[in-house]
């Protein structure tokens, strides 16, 4: 009994255990993959995403969710990509939610982070007539509602 | 317990709509209908359900916030056209068309924390006063080996056996002056 599932255990572990033919191109290792994009090729993979001329509403939003769970304040040619993507889909509310995530995005360097994204992204709001949610009265709050756990 | 759960489960079947198509996606979706009205579903959201939460780690929620009613509809159709003739007005309203909360109002402090600690002090001081009253009408008194004079004693028999006496206490002590090393 005990011999049948040595035997058996050796040829399902023979392929592991046996040394591979080193390929030159393909080496299998037994880890996790890691990433080997830079941070350039990030962001013009993300700009190119926005900048696709056939993006709709969803897709916007998909980069957008995408693109905030990754650790970092996204560079200012990105965010302009993404306005005019709002523009080309004619939503004006998603290019004001992308201003408001931003700068919630610098965390606790907004005093740092947030005017100069505002200074560089300047040149695109005025073309686009896009509103600054400070100049929308919406770095105030504004509306309360209760919460929806105190209801009940 | 059981009965209650198969009348729910009763409830839940006599509720699906009759003429609900066979398909599971396309039952669902009538489903979904029922829940979110008339509003458009307008992404992924955070789970790929279709619902509305404001979140600062998916700040894009699935469905817009409002249900496309008329006045809402002639605002889109004046967002098609160039956005430096919105007005303030306007440019509110179509934001609050499609979220419901800026990011200043959900995150705004709700002050909770004070009626937390508030609450929690008072519990901390009502087991204050439990212990004292234990302590005066419950407990016996503390036996005689507490007393100052009896642990003095201890102490001095604790030195005459010599406990410890390469590291700890009786290390300290020369027994030559029989008292304390300095």
């Amino acid at each position: 009994m005990f011999r049948t599932t040595a035997v058996r255990a050796q040829s399902i572990f023979r392929n592991a255990l046996t040394p591979k033919k080193a390929h030159a191109a393909t080496v299998s290792r037994f880890m996790s993959s890691h990433s080997t994009e830079t941070d350039e090729q990030f962001d013009t993979r993300f700009e190119n995403f926005f900048n696709r001329k056939d993006i709709d509403g969803w897709e916007i939003r998909r980069g957008i969710n995408d693109l905030w769970g990754h650790d970092l304040v996204p560079e200012p040619k990105i965010l302009i990509a993404a306005l005019k993507a709002c523009r080309r889909v004619n939503d004006f509310a998603l290019a004001v939610r992308i201003l408001e995530a931003v700068k919630d995005k610098c965390g606790p360097k907004v005093g740092e982070i947030y005017p100069y994204i505002i200074q560089e992204l300047k040149p695109t709001l005025t073309e686009l007539g896009i509103s600054t949610p400070e100049e929308l009265g919406f770095d105030k709050p504004e509306l309360n509602l209760e919460s929806v756990f105190h209801i009940h | 317990m059981a009965g209650t759960l198969v009348a729910l489960g009763l409830r839940a079947i006599r509720h699906v709509p009759k003429n609900a198509p066979l398909q599971a996606s396309a039952a669902m979706s009538s489903y979904t209908r029922t829940l979110i009205g008339k509003r458009e579903i307008v992404g992924f959201g955070f789970n790929g359900e279709p619902s509305y939460v404001d979140r600062a780690d998916f700040p894009m929620p699935a469905i817009r916030w409002k249900e496309p009613t008329s006045d809402v509809q002639a605002l889109r159709e004046k967002e098609k056209g160039d956005w430096k003739n919105l007005s303030v007005e306007e440019k509110k309203a179509l934001y609050r068309a499609s979220f419901c909360q800026t990011f200043a109002e959900f995150k705004a402090p709700t002050g909770e924390w004070k009626s937390l600690i508030g609450i929690s002090l008072i519990f901390v001081s009502g087991a204050i006063w439990v212990f004292y009253a234990l302590k005066a009408f419950v407990y016996s008194p503390l036996p005689e080996s507490f007393k100052e004079e009896n642990r003095e004693a201890q102490l001095r028999r604790i030195i005459d056996l010599q406990v410890n006496p390469v590291q700890g206490i009786a290390s300290k002590w020369d027994y030559e002056k029989d008292d304390w090393k300095k």
